[in-house]
């Protein structure tokens, strides 16, 4: 299997792997699977306020997969929370070189952000966030 | 930048520097370059070296020169010894048995036969990777025509036992093919003693050229041709025998003896597995009391296989057989031996060879164990599926 250097430099060096280093309020947590995909991906979103301030994960899957999650967890940081909706999977399969048949890897990392999203939504930061609250 | 560390010899060898000075022998206008079936002189010298490459290849597997027929390669070995031996019976022994591990060369050849109305029977290994002598003789019918099994199994590296095979094939009349293509000069091989019928063999697997093999064919064993052409071999295969290919061959078999290799790359095996079992979470596949010198099959518990393989991208190693492992669907082989689909991605094959030394297994060690340990620091706290 050829990898872009997208996918080879986060694989290599995913700087957004693993967990906070201590509980912090604002945090909530995402996961998704597929089996038959050999994927299971956790993201750790802190989002205290109008912003996600920082994004961790933890992933069991190909390098495609890991480099898609270190790819969204990047681009995830600085957005307002409203962003773990807005992930464009295409965009990020086409940016990293992703091929076709790993596309349902990804789809299960934009399921553990949907998670996230879920469990914002649940607790109320969602609310006070885009309110500015 | 390091040097690659390769470790994956039973995909193919580099080639022995003598056998490559075998092959130069015959290319130029210096050397023998005639072809072998011409009468004169030069065509004769050549011919002289293609008998002496056959009887050494005969005499590393303990059969008759004359009856070795030389091939592209075991695949091209293997296609003839099942299409061959099926098409030359009569439509009342249509039966072909075979096991669920075999290289695809087999399997292949055994779909294409099965569309031809030919009635395939598929037999199962153990978790260990061993085909019972037991399932062969109980799969046997009056229209069994041939038994195809391979001597070692190119995943796992399972010796399977076809002497004893041969006996009960021999008993019934049924006519027993094998892929010798990993056990040739690895293990020794004695087709006439043990009585088999048809052999596949290759040069590339020990430090001979690929595009060259042979199919040892028992005398009286009639074979349908794949290849037609004039003056063909044995009368089965047509085609310039190349020279070049067939002195490089034979030099690979004269060189690769089973008893001064064998030992030494069993002992090497033995360091990394044990090297490797001490990095926990690991486990070997395939019978290791059975097991041929120079294949470890492992499984990595928690870590996604292709992962790892990126990872190492500095050591030359697969996760299944060469023919295979670029597809994203686990190894029939792993599947057959009874592993999950998790597990049997989390596997990769490690082949030794002439050229494998202690510190290049000493040192692939050290780089497994760096890469497994960064990879399941990033699975964090997956679901056991991951790593069950």
């Amino acid at each position: 299997m050829d990898y872009s250097s997208q996918v080879l430099r986060r694989f290599r060096s995913p700087l957004r792997a693993g967990v906070f280093a201590a509980e912090m309020p604002g945090t909530v947590r995402g996961e998704a699977e597929d089996r038959s995909l050999n994927i299971w991906v956790r993201f750790h979103v802190h989002a205290p306020g109008s912003r996600i301030e920082a994004v961790r994960f933890e992933i069991f899957g190909c390098p495609h997969a890991v480099a898609a999650a270190e790819w969204v967890a990047e681009w995830l940081e600085g957005r307002e929370p409203s962003a773990l909706t807005a992930w464009d999977v295409h965009a990020a399969a086409h940016a990293l070189g992703v091929p076709t048949e790993k596309l349902g890897k990804l789809l299960r990392i934009e399921d553990a952000l949907l998670a996230c999203w879920q469990e914002l939504e649940r607790n109320g930061s969602v609310v006070d966030a885009e309110r500015g609250g | 930048m390091t040097p690659i560390l390769y470790f994956d010899n039973a995909a193919t060898t580099p080639v022995d520097p003598r056998v490559v000075e075998a092959m130069t022998a015959c290319l130029t206008a210096a050397g023998e370059f005639a072809n072998p079936a011409s009468g004169h002189a030069p065509g004769a010298r050549a011919k002289r070296l293609v008998e002496e490459a056959r009887a050494a290849i005969g005499a590393r597997v303990n059969a008759p020169p004359e009856r070795i027929l030389f091939t592209s390669g075991a695949t091209e070995a293997n296609n003839l010894a099942l299409k061959g031996a099926l098409r030359a019976r009569t439509a009342e022994r249509r039966h072909l048995i075979t096991t669920r591990i075999e290289h695809k060369s087999v399997t292949e050849s055994a779909r294409a036969l099965a569309g031809e109305g030919v009635e395939v029977t598929y037999l199962d290994c153990d978790a260990q990777g061993i085909v019972s002598p037991d399932s062969v003789r109980a799969a046997i019918t009056d229209a069994t025509v041939l038994v195809s099994i391979m001597h070692v199994n190119n995943e796992i590296g399972v010796i399977e036992d076809v002497a004893e095979i041969a006996r009960i094939c021999r008993s019934r009349g049924v006519l027993l093919h094998v892929d010798a293509a990993q056990s040739a000069g690895k293990i020794p091989l004695d087709l006439a003693g043990w009585g088999i019928d048809l052999c596949s063999l290759t040069a590339h697997k020990i430090n001979g050229p690929k595009g060259i093999g042979a199919l040892y064919v028992r005398r009286d064993v009639a074979l349908a041709p794949l290849i037609h052409g004039g003056e063909p071999e044995l009368g089965v295969r047509g085609g310039t025998l190349p020279t070049h290919q067939i002195a490089g061959m034979g030099k690979a078999y004269e060189l690769a003896d089973p008893a001064l290799e064998g030992a030494r790359l069993a002992e090497l095996r033995d360091l990394l597995w044990c090297s490797l079992a001490a990095l926990g979470g690991v486990t070997r596949n395939g019978c290791p009391e059975r097991s041929a010198p120079h294949i470890l099959n492992v499984t990595f518990r928690g870590v996604d296989g292709t992962s790892l393989l990126c990872a190492l991208d500095d050591i030359a190693i697969s996760q299944g057989s060469a023919c295979a492992s670029s597809t994203p669907e686990p190894s029939h082989v792993l599947r057959s031996i009874g592993l999950s689909d998790a597990l049997a991605q989390s596997t990769l094959r490690f082949g030794l060879g002439r050229f494998t030394e202690r510190a290049d297994v000493e040192r692939l060690v050290e780089r497994v164990g760096m890469e497994l340990k960064r990879l399941r620091t990033l699975a964090g706290s997956a679901p056991v599926w991951c790593s069950s």
